[in-house]
């Protein structure tokens, strides 16, 4: 991998959101960061608060070098619905009363020419693997499927946004089959890539990102402790999974 | 029925004069068409102002939202002719904003249709606005993320997911102001007086019938009016029955 010349994303905000205090500072600069942290770190929160959905009490956010999604010293937040940010919450949200293709669909009508987006629709479809099943309602899907519908919206929202734009990914491939997840993230990775889309995603898969060969940024109690190389900052989770693999093996 | 007394003589006379009858039957129609005109009207007026209300009712907080709510659901508690009586004294020609009015229309609103309409409109605005109130809390916040997630601006949001998720609600709002309309009295007397063609509802026509000691008319009337009811409430029942099986489309 390697770094772009300018800082993608750089977070800096204090908050305090009942008995969460996240105080965090970082910036990106490789194309996938991961987001490390057990549950309740403040992972989830983190996002939010970068897609404009949480208010931090200090802080400035700044998305390419220039564009100010929060500068609280300053006054200014700009609505979440401006941020050259596409978020794709936790969990499977499909829109209930859209079938599959519209739900994909519907962050590209916005912010781009309709005429670009049926094509690109299309190909974030096979990408994921939901072409034969793009007709079907959300209920007559697998959680699986729609999982990754979830996630397929928010990058065809980013793909076709004419600024650019960070996707924030949250736990994109949980609940997914291993085979599955393994080729679908590989295969996202590259086809963002090529379309220089940058990504921030959380997890708290140690192998998911192993598997990325991400940047990490590890969180834990609010507060960032580490940022690197995913062989440098997870090396001892690292260390742990393989001992329990090797001790789960029967002798 | 009655065997002797002025009563019976009344009606029988009433029965009796089969000129009279026609000119009765006639009058129905014309109170029906005009009944059906003035509710239509109305839940048209309604759906356009209740739409925007209740979705502010819905989504907003503090001082502002309680004093609308307040003021929207005061209808519901105020005698009927309470309301016409300040409508018909606003609208006429004490009054600047009615002296404006008749100066623009060439005549007063009170005693003419307009005027049934906006008194129709004050008095079921709760009937429309309720249900929406309701429809609109009941949306998942979470899907108003996801979308603000995808770059939809807050019309975007309203028109592409609260108003298709809340579809239910709008045709409850809608047939309850129309039943509402139709079945309403003490505003149109107050207001309207007894205009045939012009103010003479299904509802006051009942009234004069019953005057006239007319009661196979005044059956025909209050049997109209019943049905109406009946059927409306069936549809709103038959469609909350839908709903709670297909749960809105999700499993």
């Amino acid at each position: 991998m390697t770094s772009a010349e300018c800082a993608k994303l750089a977070v800096q905000f204090q908050l305090g959101q009942g008995c969460l205090d996240l105080d965090v500072r970082f910036v990106l600069r490789e194309p996938w960061t991961v987001l490390f942290g057990p549950s309740g770190s403040g992972k989830t929160t983190l996002l939010r608060t970068i897609a404009g959905f949480v208010k931090p009490a200090t802080g400035r956010i700044v998305a390419f070098d220039e564009s100010v999604l929060l500068d609280c010293a300053a006054k200014t937040s700009t609505p979440s619905y401006e941020r050259p940010v596409r978020t794709a919450t936790q969990g499977a949200r499909l829109f209930p009363h859209m079938n599959l293709r519209r739900n994909v669909r519907l962050g590209t009508r916005w912010h781009s020419k309709p005429a670009d987006t049926e094509q690109l629709v299309d190909e974030v479809l096979q990408l994921f693997e939901l072409a034969t099943m793009s007709e079907r309602m959300p209920h007559e899907l697998s959680g699986g499927e729609a999982q990754k519908a979830t996630v397929a919206r928010a990058v065809a929202a980013a793909a076709t946004n004419r600024e650019r734009t960070i996707l924030l990914l949250d736990e994109p491939f949980s609940g997914l089959d291993l085979r599955v997840r393994d080729e679908l993230l590989v295969r996202l990775r590259d086809w963002l890539a090529v379309r220089k889309i940058p990504v921030l995603s959380v997890t708290h898969d140690v192998a998911e990102a192993f598997q990325l060969g991400a940047e990490v940024i590890k969180i834990a109690d609010g507060k960032v402790v580490a940022q690197g190389p995913v062989e440098v900052v997870l090396a001892e989770e690292r260390k742990r999974l393989l001992a329990q693999l090797g001790g789960a093996n029967p002798a | 029925m009655w065997t002797r007394g002025p009563l019976r003589d009344a009606y029988w006379a009433s029965r009796g004069a089969a000129a009279g009858r026609i000119h009765l039957e006639a009058m129905d129609t014309q109170a029906l068409w005009l009944t059906l005109r003035l509710a239509l009207t109305t839940t048209a007026l309604l759906l356009v102002i209740a739409l925007p209300v209740a979705w502010w009712i819905a989504s907003g907080t503090g001082a502002v939202r309680a004093l609308l709510q307040a003021v929207v659901a005061l209808p519901l508690v105020l005698p009927p002719t309470v309301l016409g009586f300040y409508l018909l004294v606003a609208l006429g020609p004490l009054t600047a904003p009615g002296r404006l009015i008749i100066r623009l229309l060439g005549h007063p609103l009170a005693f003419s249709f307009e005027g049934l309409v906006v008194g129709s409109v004050l008095y079921s605005l709760p009937f429309a606005v309720q249900p929406l109130v309701a429809g609109f809390r009941a949306v998942d916040r979470s899907y108003l993320e996801s979308a603000a997630g995808l770059g939809l601006r807050p019309a975007g949001v309203f028109m592409s997911i609260v108003l298709p998720l809340s579809k239910n609600s709008i045709l409850a709002s809608a047939i309850l102001t129309f039943t509402h309309t139709v079945g309403e009295f003490g505003v149109v007397l107050m207001l309207g007086g007894n205009i045939p063609g012009a103010t003479r509802t299904l509802s006051i026509a009942l009234y004069d019938q019953v005057q006239d000691f007319n009661y196979a008319a005044a059956n025909r009337t209050a049997l109209l009016l019943l049905a109406v009811s009946i059927a409306a409430l069936l549809l709103i029942y038959g469609q909350a029955g839908e709903r709670d099986s297909n749960s809105l489309g999700v499993r």
